[in-house]
């Protein structure tokens, strides 16, 4: 098979799967690697745009210039995009760990109820259901936007 | 010229040093950002008044584009990138006591802002959008509250995955043309873009670059955010960093998108966020919460009025951006006491008289009652989309009269509570003298500019003129022949 | 109620990338920029890896942003994750082989870090590649011992004079009457160790700024409270 066909392929696939993490799932870890994922898939994809099959590194060694030279711009583009993940990964790493000390938990339904618990406290009005109550949670979804 | 770059990195390299100065004397890690800042609007206003009606465009590296990345520097550029230094100067963040991170994002945000309006590089621009993007999680966990940072993470979730969208957007662009500067894109866009992939590269985009601006359906950070951010920051997120996207946007549209179904993506959605940010702004039951919602009103606005073509929309939504830059940092100062609920309001014109008429002035300025600078620029986009003739345009304008009639509805019923005095109810504290002379400062620019009117709409329309010339930008940056 | 919205949301993209994998011809440009940097970055700007002239030459300006980044995330992660708990220098050594490998890796990676970091303009790596391993070269004898805490005081000062020299850099180049980021320095020869300008003194900037943050940010995440 044709190697390209097959990287986007994996590309797209993982792009998918990061999105579906992200969307479907409901423990925050599992959010992160999603994005995580996304970002590789997208990465990938960006590498992939000018990918030529049989051309080398645009590297000269020992003075021999390479017949085929790959594009050097998404390689630079794409260790931009890699670092700037990293930082955004850590970052969200952090602030889970900060959710999980106030609230003591992970999972994401509980904590968007326990964040509008806080929101309403600190205003000082009254949220429309019981917190307590199980459906609360999907009442809430049903808000604006 | 090419001192437009010091915009960019004179704050960075304040902000690098900072941890470092503060260290030596802890007055001058105090006020040596506020100077920069000072400096560094100073000098984007005198770069402002030499660059005149022209554009001028930096090659940075001395690389011509596409090989290096350009700069292009319009009036509508210059304008946004001083006002972001104005913006983060004025509302400079004062919680907690971590001055110097504090600073040093508030710094990066200000240098940021401004690189995000003067780029001429698709992916540099995604680049500084990026920035953007995680200065704000830090200025917003700056509350240290525990909702804030729930907030913060959240906003982070739904960022990401735009910004991984627009990546996408930009690979499948680079696919189609095999160049990034915004130039030589738009020479190849009618040849190369003008089908399903560039109308998927711009969808792509539109999410990911529509979550800072407030797009439907990528909003659904704003409300928990501005009720758990900092009052300053809120302001300045939804005041200055939601226009620098909305640029963006514009900036694709009129250089690379040329296709009638991206505007109509834009009216649908703009449609939309009229629609749902109004009735929840109408349905909210606190103040931080309530202007939230109703800046997402106000930014579907700009996105109808974006999406007409032509010079008409460029101009019809940047009379309505610049009035909103002025309104909603002013609201959400104002909101730094008012933060509770809608209901503990009652009295406050009794402690803070002067807060309850800017209050008023403001609102009408929002909803659009004459001659306020509100009124002219609903007007405008209101005539813009009757001159249009599909359907969907009216249905536009239907929305937002039907909006600005909810938003007199709620603002004034806040208003009346102001004046009014309950039994056994304290009023709220008065506002600070910070935040106040702030919000005056605002209020009183608004009621110069009805005075000004003239002369500033016709300003504003060569800046839309200037900007909605796709040719003019070609010639300006002058990149190398395509082969 | 949220899941049929998200499975419709997923099911939606799910169609725009078929229909964008359909209408997509694989190899069909050839790259603009590219091609051109391919043929002149010998000449240009004296750098034997291509990629690096590209990272530090042509869109230097890129690589300041990503560097702000990273500085941005980990002042964020500092504002965010506070004070570092107090039983942190306290917590168990760990076993010996641990100790063991981190005391024989220290060495090693500091060394493998610093050649990536200064053949970047010959060879496949550089700073930020570099600038990792020298961070994990810091960050592991932590790991095996915690009661050797960091310095962030001496790292929030490499990571400071580092963003600020390579600011500094391109500034210079300013002073000179070219344009923010034009590498300066003679080109020397393609190949050599010292050739391409200025690009090898960025790429030590970029990797001491990588380095000392990464570490950091590691230390950091590593002593602060863990959850009961």
């Amino acid at each position: 098979m044709d190697t390209g066909l097959i990287i986007y392929t994996a590309a797209f696939g993982l792009i998918l799967i990061g999105s579906t993490g992200i969307v479907l799932s409901t423990h925050l870890l599992r959010i992160i690697f999603g994005i995580a994922l996304l970002e590789a898939g997208a990465n990938l994809l960006l590498l992939l745009a000018t990918f030529r099959e049989g051309s080398s590194a645009p590297i000269i060694v020992d003075g021999r210039i390479p017949a085929a030279m790959a594009d050097p711009v998404p390689q630079a583009l794409v260790l931009t995009a890699i670092v700037i993940g990293v930082g955004i990964l850590a970052l969200a790493l952090s602030l889970a760990l900060r959710v999980q000390r106030a609230y003591g938990t992970l999972d994401i339904r509980e904590v968007r109820q326990r964040l509008e618990q806080d929101i309403a406290d600190e205003a000082g009005i009254e949220l429309s259901s019981s917190s307590d109550a199980p459906h609360a949670v999907v009442s809430r979804q049903d808000g604006p936007a | 010229m090419n001192k437009l770059v010091l915009l960019v990195a004179l704050p960075l390299i304040t902000a690098f040093l900072l941890p470092v100065i503060n260290r030596v004397s802890e007055f001058a890690g105090r006020w040596t950002g506020p100077l920069i800042l000072l400096i560094t609007s100073a000098l984007g206003i005198s770069l402002w008044s030499q660059l005149g009606n022209n554009a001028v465009a930096i090659e940075l590296g001395g690389f011509r584009p596409p090989l290096g990345i350009a700069l292009y520097a319009d009036q509508m550029a210059i304008l946004f990138a001083v006002g972001t230094s104005l913006g983060t100067l004025l509302l400079w963040p004062n919680v907690g006591e971590d001055r110097v991170r504090q600073s040093t994002l508030a710094l990066i945000l200000a240098a940021s802002g401004s690189g995000l309006a003067l780029s001429g590089d698709l992916f540099n621009i995604y680049v500084f959008y990026e920035l953007v993007a995680v200065v704000s999680y830090g200025l917003i966990a700056t509350q240290a509250s525990s909702g804030s940072y729930a907030a913060t993470l959240r906003y982070l979730v739904v960022s990401s995955f735009g910004a991984a969208m627009a990546l996408i957007g930009i690979a499948l662009v680079y696919q189609a043309t095999g160049t990034l500067n915004l130039a030589q894109l738009a020479q190849l866009a009618p040849t190369r873009l003008n089908n399903t992939q560039g109308l998927a590269a711009f969808v792509l985009m539109l999410i990911g670059f529509g979550v800072k601006a407030e797009l439907f359906p990528v909003n659904t950070w704003v409300p928990e955010v501005y009720a758990t951010a900092p009052t300053r920051i809120s302001g300045l997120l939804a005041g200055v960093v939601s226009k620098l996207a909305l640029l963006i946007i514009v900036r694709l549209l009129v250089l690379v998108f040329h296709q009638p179904e991206a505007l109509t993506v834009m009216l649908v959605l703009g449609i939309m966020g009229v629609i749902t940010g109004e009735l929840a702004a109408w349905r909210a039951r606190d103040f931080k919460r309530m202007i939230a919602f109703s800046s997402i009103g106000q930014l579907g606005i700009m996105f109808i009025a974006f999406s007409i073509p032509g010079k008409a929309g460029i101009f019809a939504g940047l009379a309505v951006a610049l009035h909103h830059l002025v309104v909603k940092p002013a609201l959400f100062l104002l909101a730094e006491r008012w933060s509770g609920s809608l209901s503990k309001l009652a009295g406050a014109a009794k402690a803070s008289p002067l807060a309850a008429a800017l209050f008023i002035l403001l609102a009408l300025s929002l909803i659009g009652v004459p001659p306020l600078p509100g009124f002219w620029a609903k007007l405008l986009v209101l005539v813009e989309l009757s001159e249009q003739a599909q359907p969907l345009y009216y249905l536009g304008a239907f929305v937002i009269l039907a909006g600005a009639a909810l938003e007199a509805n709620y603002l004034f019923r806040v208003a009346s509570r102001f004046y009014h005095t309950e039994e056994g109810q304290t009023a709220p504290a008065a506002h600070r003298m910070p935040e106040l002379a702030t919000a005056s400062l605002l209020g009183a620019a608004l009621v110069a500019s009805v005075f000004v009117l003239t002369p500033l709409s016709a300003q504003i329309e060569g800046i839309a003129t200037q900007a909605a010339d796709a040719a003019q930008y070609i010639q300006t940056v002058n990149p190398e022949a395509l082969p | 109620m949220r899941r049929l919205s998200s499975a419709l949301f997923l099911l939606g993209l799910g169609l725009l990338i078929a229909a964008i994998f359909q209408t997509m011809e694989f190899a069909s440009v050839a790259p603009i920029a590219g091609q051109a940097i391919n043929a002149v970055a010998a000449e240009q700007v004296g750098a034997a890896n291509f990629v690096t002239s590209v990272v530090l030459a042509y869109r230097g300006f890129d690589t300041l942003l990503e560097l702000t980044i990273l500085f941005t995330a980990a002042t964020a992660g500092g504002l965010v994750l506070g004070k570092p708990r107090a039983g942190a220098s306290h917590d168990p050594d760990s076993g010996f082989i641990l100790r063991a490998g981190a005391d024989l890796f220290f060495p090693l990676l500091l060394v493998v870090g610093l050649y990536i970091i200064l053949h970047g303009h010959l060879t496949p790596g550089g700073g930020f590649q570099g600038g990792v391993i020298l961070a994990s070269a810091f960050f592991i004898p932590i790991l095996a011992r915690p009661s050797t805490t960091m310095d962030h005081r001496r790292i929030s000062m490499i990571e400071g004079f580092a963003g600020a020299s390579f600011i500094l850099i391109g500034l210079l180049a300013m002073l000179g009457g070219k344009e923010f980021l034009t590498p300066l320095l003679a080109r020397g020869e393609l190949g050599a160790l010292l050739s391409a300008g200025s690009l090898p003194l960025l790429y030590i900037a970029v990797g001491l700024k990588v380095g000392s943050e990464l570490a950091g940010l590691l230390a950091q995440l590593s002593e602060t409270e863990a959850s009961d």
